[in-house]
């Protein structure tokens, strides 16, 4: 009955038009969407004349944009600083929440609940509460840190975030349930808890770990605040804080300005289209705005 | 799910076989596993919004000075009298709501119940008005009229993106061809990295092309120009977008108050956003509705299909399913997309700090903004700090407020 249906549905002329507008309303959305990615790339591939006058679509394509913003406003500097500070944060924050979130799911101990039902209450906490305590700790006001004040250090940009309760959650979530026969059958060889982690929880749990991966290197890729006020020299500055600067002395060169911002967004996109189920579902699925 | 079962069973034959020691090592394991994030979190995330108190309570420029106590926000709202009374017709917002929703919501309580919630209201709203109007005149106008802009950002943003992200899922969730393609274009303004987006809506939304070439138009006024519509100053115009729209009649509307010997004015905050908020607004809907489409269409496959065809062989049309089922259910989903929303919101820095300019002077200032300049630019860290413990109160109420009045809607079915 049903696939007898279809085709007799598909084929009405009145149920097809029943669809032009919410296409068009689709296609709205989709435009909206995509219109300043067209703007940006756009403009970066033109001349200073052709950015000045605002015309839509460059004569021929001037790729040494993207060279000039690379070399001359320090964007490679910058990308390499962030790539090294994303990649060192994610691989901390991945060590440390893999074994809290298996401690949390797998062991009971004194207290464990307490101390998990306080960690998922940090995530009501205002960044904009924290940021002037943490900025005297990084700082060394507070209480000494190894190698004296952390500024302009790459643990700066790294350490404060190797932690989140989002990720522990998130993978604390996956680690119960997986099967405890498992877990009974690697004590049977001999194996504890760390080996179990490593050899059977953690190859099973790819698809979490992913999804926290993604989760941690939008939030890292993107930090803008903290960088501002723990970096006061090129050294370690991150390609947002760059961007933004450039901006500022970009003036008129729109078009390398928007060759930039494209450096500064591709990596992203490339990553985007390469996961893209995984950034929709396990965004979805977690509900954070990361 | 077999497997589930099993390991479940499983379980209490594996703690009755575990002994003493062994349970004493295992606590160790744990406490060592948990060590690393419970030390980091609890440095970067918990003590510091304890030294952040602490910290207010202090004359604290780059270094420490001496002790103030509550010297920062009595400075901040000006009068505790005014605050008190400001928040207290706040709660009473909150009683007027539970009486009406509740205590009243009898039959034969109705009529006094209607009375009594009309008199909380009118108190409410007058202990509102002075408390708000005193803490304006004796407080920091600068750092209250930075919480109004905060709640005009939230208010602009969270309402607009969450309709547009239901109706557009709404819509995508039937037998559409090309789904996943809308779906992954929807969702990629908002893995775009913040920041560089916002670089971008800084030229889209500038008032015309260049310095050097005046002639041309920036791409909002080129949309504008098509509409047949004056070119605006979008970044660069910090006033508000009603007195753009309705200027003569609001002129109009204050001569004939002043006629009447009425001595308030409808101008400054109270005239809304201005049109260089409302453009930073724009990007924030832009950034967040995919999102929310990726999320609704979650909750609309947890939609069960039979309901659907129940309505339909009663005659349902596609309006009356959406508001009588696809709304209803899909409560829980708006109710949690809303509050992540307003907490987000109320934080929003990047963006703003990106976009604004100075032709826009202080209109596009939210909370975040001034505690970071009071930190940043100020060095004032006491008071940055005292300034950013209000905007923490305010987001808990606004959170307890949406949880009281929101969540009586939301139904579970």
């Amino acid at each position: 009955m049903a696939s007898a249906r279809r085709p007799t549905d598909w084929g009405t002329v009145g149920y097809r038009l029943r669809y032009v507008p919410v296409y068009l309303l689709l296609l709205f959305g989709a435009v909206v969407a995509v219109t300043p990615f067209f703007y940006m790339v756009s403009t970066s591939l033109m001349t200073l004349g052709e950015a000045l006058t605002r015309t839509w679509v460059p004569q021929s394509p001037q790729w040494s944009n993207y060279v000039r913003a690379w070399n001359q406003a320090e964007f490679a500097q910058y990308f390499m600083n962030s790539v090294i500070i994303t990649g060192t944060t994610i691989a901390g924050l991945l060590v440390t929440s893999t074994l809290a979130a298996y401690a949390f799911a797998r062991i009971e101990f004194p207290a464990r609940d307490l101390i998990f039902t306080m960690l998922l209450a940090t995530l009501m906490i205002p960044e904009t509460v924290t940021f002037i305590p943490q900025f005297l700790i990084i700082r060394g006001d507070i209480f000494p840190l190894p190698g004296g004040s952390w500024i302009n250090t790459l643990q700066a940009l790294t350490v404060p975030f190797m932690a989140n309760a989002v990720s522990i959650f998130l993978l604390r979530q996956f680690f119960a349930r997986i099967p405890f026969d498992l877990w009974d059958a690697a004590r049977m060889d001999g194996a504890g808890h760390l080996r179990f982690l490593v050899s059977v929880v953690v190859p099973m749990s790819k698809p979490v770990m992913l999804t926290v991966t993604l989760l941690a290197f939008i939030t890292s890729w993107n930090a803008f605040l903290w960088p501002i006020l723990v970096t006061t020299n090129p050294t370690w500055r991150p390609l947002m804080v760059g961007l933004y600067n450039f901006m500022g002395v970009a003036g008129p060169e729109t078009h390398l300005l928007m060759a930039g911002a494209m450096i500064t967004i591709l990596p992203v996109l490339v990553l985007y289209f390469v996961a893209q189920k995984q950034f929709t579902e396990g965004i979805a699925t977690s509900g954070l705005k990361g | 799910m077999e497997k589930l079962q099993q390991g479940k069973a499983s379980r209490p034959a594996t703690r009755a076989v575990g002994r003493t020691g062994h349970r004493f090592g295992e606590k160790l394991t744990a406490y060592l596993f948990i060590l690393p994030s419970v030390f980091l979190i609890a440095v970067f995330g918990l003590f510091p919004i304890g030294y952040a108190f602490y910290m207010s309570l202090f004359r604290w420029r780059i270094r420490k000075g001496g002790y103030i106590g509550f010297e920062h926000y009595s400075d901040l709202v000006g009068s505790w009298g005014a605050a008190l009374a400001f928040a207290v017709g706040l709660a009473a917002l909150l009683v007027a709501h539970w009486l009406w929703t509740s205590a009243f919501s009898r039959e034969g309580l109705r009529r006094w119940g209607r009375f009594i919630v009309a008199l909380v209201l009118t108190a409410a709203g007058v202990a509102i008005a002075l408390g708000w109007s005193t803490m304006m005149r004796e407080g920091s106008e600068e750092f209250l009229a930075s919480l109004v802009r905060t709640l005009f950002y939230a208010l602009g943003t969270i309402p607009v993106q969450i309709a547009l992200a239901l109706v557009l899922a709404t819509l995508l969730f039937q037998k559409i061809r090309g789904k996943e393609g809308f779906r992954m274009i929807y969702f990629l303004p908002y893995v775009t990295p913040q920041v560089a987006a916002a670089v971008v809506f800084a030229q889209l939304f500038s008032p015309r092309g260049s310095s050097l070439a005046p002639g041309s138009l920036s791409p909002a006024n080129q949309v504008l120009a098509f509409l047949g519509i004056e070119p605006q100053r979008w970044l660069f115009e910090p006033r508000p977008l009603l007195e753009l729209l309705f200027g003569e009649q609001i002129t109009a509307f204050n001569g004939w108050l002043a006629s009447l010997g009425v001595a308030w004015q409808l101008d400054g905050l109270w005239l809304g956003p201005s049109l260089a908020l409302v453009s930073i607004i724009i990007f924030g809907v832009w950034t967040y509705t995919g999102l929310n489409v990726v999320i609704f269409l979650a909750g609309l496959g947890g939609i069960p299909g039979e309901l659907y065809e129940a309505a339909e062989i009663d005659g349902a049309n596609s309006r009356q399913k959406f508001w009588s089922i696809t709304v209803p259910l899909l409560s829980p989903v708006t109710y949690y997309l809303t509050l992540l929303g307003f907490i987000g919101s109320l934080q929003a820095f990047s963006q703003l700090y990106v976009m604004r300019t100075p032709f826009a002077r202080d209109t596009v200032d939210t909370a975040s903004i001034l505690i970071f300049d009071t930190f940043y630019k100020a060095s004032n860290f006491s008071l940055a700090a005292a300034q950013s413990f209000l905007l923490f109160f305010v987001i808990l109420f606004v959170t307890i407020t949406q949880q009281r009045v929101m969540g009586k809607q939301v139904f579970y079915g």
